[in-house]
């Protein structure tokens, strides 16, 4: 997929009156995320990993944004969300017994851990978690579908659009204090702003403009992950 | 800031510093009284603390457990509940807006839940306090409702979003205005500081950095520190405490590490919808056995959330809806036209979702994920939508208990039950059906509704004039205990179709008036 | 629509063309260097002046207003190019001694009429257009329907300074039949009325925050009343109290110049944000169309003095 909003970069405006000093803070940290795991164990982070790449699967051709990572600091920390679902368990074990019970679920319907499979079945096994059709023994109980859908999807894709990588991708405006916005009406832009967005396909991948000054590397994934 | 010490016999202990502790503490130390304002979460200072994201301040809501069940469970966090002195007002989207007269006699006038004890003419009085207070900036004109006095402030230029809810209000026949919200359009000057006019950064409920808002953070509590009352955040009170001869002591607190007592001649609660009864629950004894001021065994029940559904579309031109407050424009016509099917009352109001809040949105109300998300997410700068605050009918059932699970502070996490009424999922179909239309009347493509949100919250210490169906009197009093009072959103007895904190505001006001007039006939 | 942003660079050299443009105006010396031919081309080369000092409000106020607008119709340009035009001539004109109208003095002041006239058009269809038409909101946000309303004026007063300038000698001058320091008069009295509706509805939207904003709304008022008595009241030889309250109007665009720009400084990051606030903050170059106004009226003044009836 190319990109709309080529050579749009908000980590460029980090000297511009767009950005505060407690914004420059909170972004440093959020690039120089922990890359290891502290909460999941070696083989749980391997099947995060799958999984995230099956939620938020990313261009190749640039840094992925590492969102087990985000995923592992918000367990670690204890972040929590203010509130939790009856039936749900805490979200600590809630990540532990879903990663398990994915794996459990992978070998029970191909013989293979969920990290070997190829991305259709991958996906095939998710939607299945969506629509509430995995009930192996190894939830506990716990219902797939909540799972999925109040851990899965919302821990994994708050991660992605609360990285400056994602906020070039959609064209947001990306920070914005003390400098706001001037022009608010239909088809108005500040000169600050993402440029108009090109339509997909006439901006060939990898031809974009040079990334901002924060690094992206990430550590590879581990072996046996999914292509 | 005065500070008084625990031992100190204050004459008010107030409990949370939001819509409804903030304007109480600053008009009773007005009034020559001695008053504690104890918050659970920080004091920010604005200008320094917040930044320009959402995850990072995710700070600002009420983040420890809570347990949400019942048919429809209800999403908390920022969706309804900050931690913070100045409460949810520092991440409140700032939609202020005027019961309808006819609300005050919901029972009586319009056939469905409880009559409030107060006329409406008393609050009209005190909406124009808070107003002037807050410095609302509204519309030249408001189109609905009894005249009132201008507001202090113009309204703000309206976003494209704002501008295609005109169109699409237009298009059917309705009327619509500029929204009234607590941030200025031109610079203010307080006792105690300036607020600069909105730079339209379209943060407003992730914190306002510019202090252009005016939470509570920006107006009431700075004046309740110049009349010397003592705000002490990072204060969690987790018991009220009676003394031998049945009213209350003082307060439990936790606060830097360890437990402390305040004592209090009064002690008012200010949690809002949850953290109120749950401390009363908490706070039962031998002789309250099932939490104090619950005689009537209504504490904690006819818990009221308001349906926030939306419908969103495409269009083809640009409309970058994360430019200036989210709802910009409104439209209340469902609130004042009574031909409908059903009870109660819905208004709806441009959005402007920034990142995270559209991804969850497309997650969880279209199912999205993979590369389909990503796909749809880049469509960002063209989306439109329209979301409703609509009345939910109150219903004993739902309610707010405790869990046997406990926090942090060893306290005992607040279950929270609900479930949508038939008249509940009228009103949203309803409302779902005329924003649609609107929508497709201006153009906008690629459709969808998401079906299921709620905001806001109401009604878990209701005020009535009977002590059998109700906690509170009219003065705010429990009726129980003659120096236990409540002063926020769990006293509505029904939830209208608006947001709620400016008449929480105009409640306290009120209160603040009532308690002077109880003091000067000594009888507080 | 244009997908480009002008480039701020063109802005600040406008705004810096007229800031030496506006200076030029004001700090020539009253009284003329070398000795006139007759009052009444000192009167046409002070409406000059006037004519000048409005197009240098228009130039700038345009600039930026439709800087800000990402001059989204190319017509956005016309008062920009007729409102320099009309500043070019009016400084020449303030210079030329000569009792005779210049025919490129009044093609361009022609050209700012005309510009005037559609520019209001285009704002009153800008205004109508929007969901709501009409209503306050839309005045507040919408193109301000006064605005080229300065630039009709400018051309306007330059259109009297020619037809004053060429009045033959031994005559009293006139506009058409009438006499033109009554005419002048009546029509700075129409400006003022009409520049006060405009920086009023301004600050009414800015919710008069501070209370000098009362004063563009209070004291021009007073002034276009001598204004409307000099023009339609009696003979009178001496208006000193017309005279003094023009001058306070005069000082009072300038004074305008400095509250707004203390006020840029109480937008959100004040300086620091300029690229914001010098977009959303008040209006630096519009409070001296007052100026403009009041020096007219004072030419005005000049012609009945000079010639009283005539």
């Amino acid at each position: 997929m190319a990109e709309r909003y080529a050579g749009y970069d908000v980590l460029g405006k980090r000297h511009t009156p767009s950005w505060n000093p407690k914004t420059r803070e909170v972004i440093d940290a959020r690039l120089a995320v922990y890359r290891e795991p502290r909460f999941f164990t070696a083989s749980e982070w391997r099947t995060l990993w799958a999984l995230c790449e099956r939620i938020v699967p990313q261009p190749k051709h640039r840094a992925p944004v590492p969102l087990p990572s985000y995923v592992d600091e918000k367990l670690q920390c204890r972040q929590l969300d203010g509130y939790r679902y009856a039936s749900l368990p805490p979200q600590d074990e809630a990540w532990r017994r879903g990663l398990a019970a994915l794996e459990a679920e992978a070998h029970s319907a191909h013989g293979a851990a969920f990290t070997a499979l190829t991305s259709v079945q991958q996906d095939e096994l998710l939607r299945r978690m969506q629509h509430g059709q995995l009930m192996g023994p190894a939830w506990q109980g716990m219902p797939c579908q909540l799972f999925f859908e109040h851990r899965v999807l919302p821990d994994i894709t708050h991660a992605y659009y609360a990285h400056p990588t994602a906020w070039d991708e959609i064209g947001f405006g990306g920070p914005a204090s003390p400098r706001g916005y001037v022009r608010m009406g239909l088809e108005r832009r500040d000169p600050w702003e993402a440029p108009r967005a090109q339509a997909p396909g006439t901006q060939a991948p990898g031809s974009e403009a040079p990334r901002g000054e924060a690094s992206r590397a990430t550590t590879a994934p581990p072996q046996g992950s999914s292509q | 800031m005065r500070q008084y010490a625990d031992n100190e016999l204050v004459d008010f202990a107030v409990v949370g510093t939001g819509a409804g502790g903030a304007p109480l503490i600053a008009r009773l130390a007005e009034s020559g009284f001695s008053v504690v304002g104890l918050d659970a979460g920080p004091y920010y200072r604005p200008l320094e603390d917040f930044a320009s994201d959402e995850r990072e301040q995710s700070k600002l809501y009420w983040l420890d457990e809570r347990l949400v069940d019942g048919d429809n469970p209800i999403v908390m966090g920022g969706k309804n509940s900050g931690q913070a002195v100045g409460g949810s007002t520092v991440h409140f989207a700032m939609v202020s807006l005027r019961f309808r007269p006819e609300w005050f006699r919901s029972r009586s006038l319009l056939g469905y839940g409880a009559d409030w004890p107060v006329d409406w003419r008393e609050m009209w009085h005190y909406y124009g306090i808070a107003e002037q207070a807050l410095g609302i900036a509204g519309p030249v004109h408001y189109p609905w409702g009894p005249w009132r006095p201008r507001y202090p402030y113009r309204a703000h230029e309206l976003n494209g979003a704002a501008e295609l809810l005109g169109r699409g209000a237009e298009a059917l026949g309705m009327k619509w205005t500029p929204t009234p919200l607590a941030t200025v359009s031109a610079p203010r000057a307080h006792a105690h500081g300036r607020s600069p006019p909105c730079v339209y950064r379209g943060f407003c409920r992730f914190g306002c950095s510019t202090n252009a808002k005016q939470s509570q953070l920006v107006t009431f509590i700075p004046r309740a520190l110049a009349a010397g009352a003592e705000i002490r955040d990072l204060a969690m009170v987790g018991r009220i405490e009676l003394g031998h001869d049945g009213r209350v002591a003082g307060v439990h607190y936790h606060r830097e590490g360890r437990w402390r007592f305040q004592r209090a001649r009064h002690v008012v609660v200010a949690g809002y919808a949850i953290e109120t009864p749950r401390l009363l629950l908490a706070s039962a004894t031998d002789r309250h056995p099932h939490g104090l001021a619950n005689s009537s065994d209504l504490v904690g029940r006819y818990l009221m959330t308001q349906s926030n559904q939306a419908v969103f579309g495409t269009m083809p031109q640009e409309v970058r809806w994360y430019k200036g407050p989210p709802s910009l424009a409104i439209t209340e016509h469902w609130n004042y036209d009574d031909h409908k099917a059903f009870f109660g009352g819905y208004c709806w109001m441009a959005q402007g979702p920034l990142p995270v809040e559209w991804a969850t949105i497309q997650t969880s109300a279209r199912g999205l994920w993979g590369q389909p998300l990503r796909d749809a997410m880049e469509k960002y700068n063209y989306q439109v939508g329209l979301k409703m605050v609509g009345e939910m009918l109150p219903d004993e059932r739902n309610r707010v208990t405790l869990a046997d699970e406990k926090d942090q502070y060893g306290l005992r996490v607040a279950r929270v039950t609900y479930a949508w009424g038939e008249n509940d999922k009228a009103l949203i179909q309803h409302a779902l059906n005329q924003m649609q239309m609107s929508l497709e009347a201006v153009g906008a493509a690629d459709i969808f509704r998401q079906e299921d949100d709620t905001n806001h919250l109401a009604g878990t210490a209701r005020m009535g004039n009977d002590p059998a169906t109700s906690v509170i009197n009219p003065d705010g009093r429990s009726w129980d205990i003659p120096n236990l009072w409540v002063c926020d959103g769990s006293v509505f007895p029904t939830t209208g179709g608006v947001n709620p904190s400016l008449t929480i505001t105009s409640l306290a006001l009120r209160m603040a008036d009532r308690i002077g007039a109880l003091a000067s006939r000594n009888e507080l | 629509m244009s997908s480009r942003h002008p480039p701020a660079a063109l802005l600040w050299a406008t705004l810096g063309a007229v800031a030496i443009g506006g200076a030029g105006l004001l700090l020539r010396s009253r009284r003329p260097r070398a000795p006139t031919r007759s009052a009444t081309v000192r009167a046409a080369r002070r409406l000059n002046r006037a004519a000048g000092l409005l197009a240098t409000s228009v130039l700038a106020d345009s600039a930026v207003e439709h800087y800000r607008g990402s001059f989204h119709n190319r017509a956005m340009v016309a008062p920009l190019i007729s409102g320099a035009l009309s500043l070019a001539v009016s400084l020449h004109g303030q210079a030329d001694r000569k009792a005779a109208a210049h025919r490129v003095r009044d093609a361009a002041y022609a050209i700012a009429i005309l510009t005037g006239l559609t520019g209001t058009a285009f704002h009153l269809y800008n205004v109508a257009k929007k969901p709501g038409g009409f209503r306050w909101e839309n005045l507040f946000y919408g193109a301000p329907l006064g605005a080229p309303a300065a630039l009709l004026l400018s051309g306007g007063t330059g259109f009297l300074a020619e037809r004053v300038r060429a009045t033959p000698r031994w005559h009293a001058p006139r506009i058409g039949a009438l006499p033109a320091g009554r005419t002048v008069a009546a029509a700075t009295a129409l400006g003022l009325l009409g520049t006060v509706g405009e920086a009023g509805l301004l600050h009414f939207r800015g919710a008069f925050n501070d209370p000098f904003m009362f004063a563009p709304v209070t004291l021009p008022p007073l002034s276009a009343l001598c204004m409307a008595n000099a023009a339609f009241g009696p003979k009178r030889r001496q208006r000193w109290l017309t005279r003094a309250m023009l001058r306070l109007t005069a000082w009072l665009g300038l004074a305008g110049v400095a509250f707004h720009l203390r006020g840029i400084n109480r937008q959100m990051g004040g300086w620091h944000n300029v690229r914001q606030n010098l977009l959303n903050g008040p209006p630096i170059p519009a409070p001296p169309s007052f100026s403009g106004l009041a020096l007219a009226g004072l030419a005005a003044l000049g012609l009945m003095e000079d010639h009283p009836d005539g």
